[in-house]
């Protein structure tokens, strides 16, 4: 009984795996077509990673602690972000910039005739493939900052793991926002609004007031993106906190779901 | 056998609102907005066979783009129902969508900065094409169209009749049993619009697949249609054989005369056969009822110094913009 389950599980994943292959054999093939365009993205990034790293360095110039946390866990939790920023600019930030486009010039149309699960090539067709290559340097200080702490091996273990929930959380949050983008269709503001919950996220929960905490860890959970795992790591008793991003997660899923096809019900398509 | 397509009772509203022009109006638009609804397709009944061609058409606006996308679930309608291949479209099954195949001549389904071949392998995985299906359909493709050396060019440098080619490949390769062709040829020169037509119906004959046309090009509809559906304000005015269509103002010829010398066109026989003069009064083209038609051409050569005379059927061109010119000659809308 399980067994043709399991077949058909391998078989979809394949599938997916496939046409995943091709998304990014053709957007290596766009973006090597325009070589300075490609050359830039990447020191682009890097100065964006080293200018929040830099930042709480000078912070760190002139006060030991922020919270009950020194330079050393500080920069610690940067590295986190900027390794789950590196993933999200790399394999799904252009597809919110996209979606938008799609729906407003009935692009979208293609994606919805497709045979495939039209969420998954919305969110996930388009990458940038030269960033990829930042990928040493979050990774670099992570290990870097996580020595200093004395990180165990299922600590480190957990790591990568942890990194990619807080992306999983992340996309997750930004998707279900995206799809107001059926309503509003010029959705510009969205995708800032997108931008400045990913600021709010950069930084650890304990550093905002009260209410502002509240507000982004239980309404729009942004700070259980960093905060809940880098927390877990520095202090196992803290796994409530990932209890409780699983939840968001499920509910972000719903949600997703309940405002995919209500969508789609009244989506009406550009005029060609 | 099972319809391709059925449909019953098929509407579609959609919203919009006024804005008044200038500052004054945009600032009152973004608080207040009196929408409307608007019908772009109302009580439409249609049953097509499978392995069927037929032309859909009418004026920009009648609503034959909508009616597509409802065909392919794009849309979801607001009332009626539709089947296509015993699916219901709006539901999105995968096996629906393996079975039909979109093409629309102002939008583009292929990787804009990599070459066409590029986005074939994409396709090839989403509808999970075999390795041996998938070369023997390119190559049958590239035959027909003959574009083999254009499968490695950027999209963006392609000319818009090549690009149309591809566009036309890509949605063919997973051998779809109905396609919906919305204006394929729009802003193509002749040549290619004919290529683009000679490779449908050389498809169309191998593969038994049923077409769904629009265009505002007659010579696509005559070339490729043995039905023709017409729409006008979302409402189906005629549903028949083109002989028939063309036959809806009588049976009439379409009659082309040249003349060696200028002539006086205020002559009463002119002004009953719906004359079109050419400025020099050198030449004329003419309608001329087929009873009419034996005694009317004899007037002409004997009275008349012509050079040349020819005699066809009424193009369908011609018949379309008599009808959409004068609307209350079709059966009033059910």
């Amino acid at each position: 009984m399980f067994n043709p389950l399991f077949k058909r599980i391998g078989q979809r994943i394949g599938h997916y795996a496939g046409i995943y292959k091709e998304f990014v054999s053709n957007c290596f093939a766009a973006a090597m077509t325009y070589r300075f365009h490609f050359v830039m993205l990447i020191i682009m990034d890097l100065l964006f990673y080293l200018s929040i790293l830099a930042s709480v360095d000078f912070l760190f110039a002139h006060v030991n602690k922020i919270g009950s946390w020194g330079r050393t866990e500080f920069m610690f939790f940067m590295a986190f972000m900027i390794a789950i920023e590196h993933l999200h600019m790399t394999f799904v930030s252009e597809n919110f910039w996209e979606f938008s486009y799609d729906i407003r010039t009935g692009r979208l149309d293609f994606i919805l005739l497709k045979p495939v699960g039209a969420l998954f090539v919305i969110f996930f067709r388009s990458m940038r493939p030269g960033t990829l290559i930042n990928g040493f340097f979050p990774w670099y200080y992570l290990i870097h900052f996580g020595s200093q702490l004395h990180l165990g091996p299922l600590q480190w273990l957990a790591l990568p793991f942890l990194v990619l929930l807080g992306l999983t959380l992340l996309t997750s949050i930004e998707i279900l926002l995206s799809m107001s983008m059926f309503w509003i269709v010029e959705s510009m503001g969205i995708n800032f609004l997108r931008m400045q919950l990913q600021q709010v996220s950069r930084w650890p929960d304990f550093v905002y007031q009260y209410f502002a905490q509240k507000f982004f860890s239980f309404i729009v959970p942004v700070l259980l993106v960093g905060s809940a795992p880098v927390k877990f790591l520095l202090d196992s008793s803290q796994w409530p906190g990932l209890v409780w991003v699983a939840v968001v997660l499920l509910i972000c899923w719903s949600g997703i779901g309940f405002f995919w096809r209500k969508g789609l019900a009244s989506y009406e398509s550009a005029s060609s | 056998m099972q319809d391709a397509i059925f449909c019953q009772n098929l509407a579609k509203y959609f919203r919009h609102y006024h804005k008044e022009p200038g500052i004054t109006g945009s600032i009152k638009s973004f608080f207040v907005r009196n929408y409307e609804s608007k019908a772009a397709i109302r009580d439409f009944d249609l049953q097509i066979a499978q392995g069927e061609i037929i032309g859909l058409l009418g004026p920009n606006g009648a609503g034959k783009t909508t009616l597509m996308k409802m065909f392919t679930g794009i849309i979801v309608p607001s009332a009626g129902e539709i089947q296509i291949l015993g699916h219901l479209p709006h539901q999105r099954e995968n096996a629906f969508r393996r079975k039909i195949a979109l093409v629309m001549g102002q939008k583009s389904q292929l990787w804009w900065d990599i070459p066409a071949m590029d986005s074939f392998l994409l396709l090839q995985k989403y509808y999970e094409i075999p390795d041996a299906d998938f070369k023997k359909r390119l190559g049958t493709l590239c035959e027909l169209m003959e574009v083999e050396k254009l499968l490695k060019v950027h999209v963006r440098k392609l000319s818009l009749g090549e690009r149309m080619k591809m566009e036309l490949m890509a949605s063919l390769l997973h051998q779809p049993e109905v396609v919906f062709l919305d204006e394929p040829t729009i802003g193509l020169d002749l040549v290619a619009q004919k290529n683009i037509r000679d490779f449908v119906l050389a498809w169309q004959r191998e593969f038994r697949t049923t077409v769904i046309l629009t265009s505002h090009y007659m010579a696509d509809v005559d070339a490729l249609c043995q039905r023709i559906v017409l729409v006008l304000d979302g409402c189906k005015r005629f549903d028949g054989a083109i002989r028939e269509f063309e036959s809806m103002l009588g049976k009439q010829k379409f009659v082309s005369v040249d003349f060696e010398t200028p002539i006086d066109n205020r002559e009463n026989l002119w002004a009953e056969l719906d004359p079109n003069w050419n400025n020099d009064g050198t030449h004329v083209e003419l309608r001329i009822p087929e009873e009419a038609l034996r005694q009317t051409a004899m007037a002409i050569l004997r009275d008349y110094p012509v050079s040349a005379l020819s005699m066809e059927k009424l193009p369908i061109e011609r018949v379309m913009n008599e009808l959409l010119t004068n609307p209350h000659l079709l059966a009033a809308p059910r």
